[in-house]
């Protein structure tokens, strides 16, 4: 009481214009039907993409090592279903090829290639007038190129190309919407749910390969190692970026470290982390002006985290630890973008 | 690729006789011809990509799965000539102005009832009359904004109007997809003709919903009501909304608020001032209307009829669209505006009527009959294409229920030729232009044409295997 008294009129004025800038315009605010769709598409295309190159680049590093152990072989396809949060798998003989199906065409699994991309299309559907004609017709294309009768053959005997079409496709598609979309809320919302997505996934990726290393580290000699790791990396659409910094040394710290903590990398998590606060930020001043935001307070914390952490902090506490505590602030993140954006 | 081609005794669109064009044709055909089947075939697979790509679909109901269908197009364009136009547009905007005050004088005054122009007994019977809009003024009395007029062609070329559809007529974004697939597709074609634009309608429409904005509004707040992906027109409703840069709304993100409505943003409630509904009567307020609808917001008649929110179309309109007050179209213009019709009816019998029910019961086989407010083709009879159990049933319902069928002499409908495999044939067409009534009444120059791809067909609706063309207005000359 005593503090308000004492203010004079002219700190009520300056206080008002603080809560409520005159100056600065609030955008036109988007529907919050539409920013869930805006959020979900974006997710999917980008859930999409890591399944598709995960797939890819694991039937490429099995032929890279040639007859590993089948136990280990087996090992190898079930870390996908970990990394992708799929429970179980259809029974059948050859695991290689249950997994791919699974993963790249089972319309029961909803996060199988098939699925992330019908639903990022049913999300574009439902709001096709926020997005341009561009990135619904690149989107459309590449579900409807999976979708052919002739796709599951094409799986069959390229499975690589199919693989491929999907990552540049979904490129294609994130470069359309950088490029044709104004960057306003609708454009925030595919960021911020681009790099929670990103950040969830690599998070797993590195996780559960090192637990992998962790345990049969008996097993991985110099060149098994280095190939382990190298795949790693191309999951992460890493490999050029790690070696121009390290010069190819594959050591698991240094990658996790790189993949972990990298500042300028758009595939790190710090990266990301930082991308998906830049875009909550934007998001809660152009609709609220100064209004504190939940979303924006976990993922604040979890960025200066990173921004001052060390690997050497990180190794102490275990990587496993360090990273289910970043998944963990990632999914009250997104559980707060949901409750204060899309369920008004 | 016109070898073989036959009018069978209807009127055709392109041919005079046989193997001679009309005068407006000609440099089309010639120019067909001269492209020969095989680039004609492959520019028709292009278009079908074209379409399947940009996601130009419809949505049919009694398919469960893969819902989404393609509106089949058909590469062939109709052109009208402009003379033929100039009586259209003339008759289509003295339609649309006889029935505007219709509306307004049946939710009001009931002049043309109290001078018994219209039985009473067929107005209060109409499904589609809300007395919910009895002495309620809407934005500048104007009831139907939008309407979509299907006009058709007997054997003789003239054209009469078949229905106007003044509640929600659909159809209007494929005009303009098709214009735009075939200026991609066949640039070659439009150089020798001076087509009209069609391109403007979404301007049009925009203008014609901020002039019913409400007085409080500077800057209206305008959205598209969608009852949702599903519906089979959301392709429109999502491509008019893009066009106009308006909001793409449903129900669930609307609310009323001491009778203003609001929609839910990121940043809060939003007024909302003006809403083009696509929605129906029925499923709008589940206070006022049907009570287990979630297409509509609570509450919104109130914020309507008090004048806080303007809806295009306006509520209760279907009572002009009725197919048994129809027939009293050209007595309207007469009553309310001292004009003969330009653009007649087709002579339709009333069941409703004695005289009338007793002449379709005993010539069920040579008419069409028609359920008075379905649409899209459904609940039809075709008398000559009928078995006889189909007209025994019909008999009866229209015994059960006089008031809600009419019939009509089946009209032939002109035939224009399509591409069937590798050559053309005559197919039958209709056309429904589209008419704006806001601050000044805008015939859209063109339409839907129509057209029934089954050989022999006279039903031309999406539902029932109908595809569409671009349909060219000519400048005048």
């Amino acid at each position: 009481m005593a503090v308000t008294s004492e203010l004079s009129a002219s700190d009520v004025a300056a206080t008002t214009l603080i809560t409520v800038p005159a100056m600065v315009k609030l955008e036109r605010p988007m529907l919050s039907r539409d920013a869930d769709g805006m959020y979900w598409m974006a997710r999917y295309v980008e859930r999409a993409e890591h399944t598709a190159r995960l797939l890819l680049v694991n039937s490429n590093l099995l032929i890279d090592v040639g007859d590993l152990a089948e136990e280990l072989q087996a090992r190898q396809w079930q870390s996908l279903l970990s990394i992708l949060h799929v429970p179980e798998l259809p029974d059948g003989p050859d695991i290689e090829q249950r997994v791919r199906s699974h993963l790249a065409f089972n319309p029961e699994n909803p996060n199988s290639i098939i699925s992330c991309l019908t639903r990022a299309r049913e999300n574009a559907r439902g709001i096709r007038e926020n997005i341009s004609a561009e990135m619904w017709e690149n989107l459309n294309t590449l579900y409807w190129s999976t979708r052919a009768d002739e796709a599951p053959l094409h799986l069959e005997e390229s499975p690589d190309d199919l693989f491929r079409s999907v990552m540049t496709g979904s490129m294609l598609f994130q470069g359309l919407t950088d490029q044709t979309l104004n960057h306003d809320q609708r454009w925030l919302f595919t960021q911020l749910a681009k790099y929670l997505e990103r950040t969830d996934v690599t998070c797993r990726i590195i996780q559960i390969k090192y637990d992998i290393l962790k345990s049969n580290e008996q097993m991985f000699d110099g060149t098994l190692r280095n190939l382990y790791w190298m795949a790693v990396l191309r999951s992460c659409c890493s490999i050029e970026a790690y070696r121009r910094n390290y010069l190819g040394d594959m050591d698991p710290n240094r990658v996790a470290g790189f993949l972990i903590l990298e500042r300028n990398f758009p595939r790190s998590i710090r990266f990301s982390v930082s991308g998906a606060l830049a875009a909550i930020s934007a998001i809660r001043s152009s609709s609220r002006g100064n209004v504190i935001d939940p979303t924006e307070r976990i993922l604040g914390r979890l960025d200066t985290q990173l921004e001052y952490a060390e690997l050497s902090e990180i190794l102490t506490e275990g990587i496993s630890n360090y990273l289910q505590r970043i998944q963990t602030a990632i999914h009250e993140a997104a559980i707060a973008v949901q409750q204060s954006y899309f369920l008004q | 690729m016109f070898d073989n081609y036959q009018a069978d005794g209807l009127f055709d669109e392109v041919f005079a006789s046989e193997g001679h064009p009309r005068k407006h044709y000609s440099s089309l055909v010639s120019r067909l011809k001269g492209l020969g089947q095989g680039t004609f075939e492959k520019r028709r697979r292009m278009t079908d990509v074209l379409f399947r790509n940009q996601g130009i679909t419809f949505t049919v109901y009694s398919d469960t799965r893969g819902v989404e269908k393609i509106f089949p197009f058909d590469l062939v364009p109709r052109i009208v000539p402009a003379a033929e136009w100039d009586l259209i547009e003339r008759g289509l905007t003295q339609r649309i102005t006889a029935l505007n005050l219709f509306c307004q004088d049946i939710y009001h005054g009931q002049r043309i009832l109290k001078e018994r122009v219209i039985p009473p007994d067929l107005i209060y019977g109409a499904k589609m009359f809300r007395r919910e809009m009895f002495g309620v003024n809407v934005p500048r009395d104007i009831y139907i904004h939008i309407c979509g007029t299907d006009l058709i062609r007997d054997k003789d070329g003239a054209y009469y109007v078949l229905e106007d559809n003044g509640r929600t007529p659909s159809g209007v974004s494929y005009v303009l997809e098709n214009r735009a697939v075939m200026k991609r597709v066949f640039p070659s074609l439009f150089s020798a003709y001076s087509v009209r634009a069609v391109e403007d309608y979404p301007f049009n429409l925009l203008q014609c919903l901020k002039h019913i904005a409400p007085h409080h509004a500077d800057d209206p707040g305008i959205a598209i009501l969608t009852p949702g992906i599903y519906n089979s027109a959301y392709f429109e409703h999502s491509f008019l909304a893009r066009q106009m840069g308006v909001e793409l709304v449903e129900g669930r993100d609307l609310v009323v608020d001491k009778g203003f409505l609001y929609m839910r943003t990121t940043a809060g409630l939003r007024r909302v001032d003006v809403l083009y509904r696509r929605v129906d009567d029925d499923f709008l307020d589940p206070l006022c209307f049907r009570s287990d609808s979630v297409l509509g917001v609570p509450g919104l008649m109130n914020a309507y009829r008090v004048g806080n929110l303007a809806l295009a179309n306006a509520v209760g309109t279907g009572v002009a669209d009725d197919k048994a007050i129809y027939p009293f179209v050209p007595d309207m213009i007469k009553f309310y505006l001292g004009q003969e019709t330009i653009l007649p009816n087709v002579p339709t019998y009333i069941c409703a009527r004695d005289s009338d029910r007793k002449y379709v019961l005993e010539h069920l086989h040579e008419l069409v009959v028609k359920s008075t407010n379905e649409s899209g083709g459904y609940g039809m009879l075709m008398g000559h294409q009928s078995t006889k159990e189909e007209r025994e049933q019909f008999a009866e319902k229209i015994a059960a229920d006089p008031r809600n069928f009419i019939a009509q002499p089946i009209v032939q409908l002109s035939q224009h030729p399509s591409y069937v495999d590798d050559h053309f044939e005559g197919r039958r067409v209709d056309l429904r232009p589209y008419i704006l009534y806001g601050q000044k009444v805008i015939v859209m120059p063109g339409g839907l044409t129509r057209v029934a791809l089954r050989k022999g067909s006279l039903v031309v609706n999406s539902s029932q295997g109908g595809g569409s063309k671009d349909t060219w207005v000519l400048e005048e000359e």
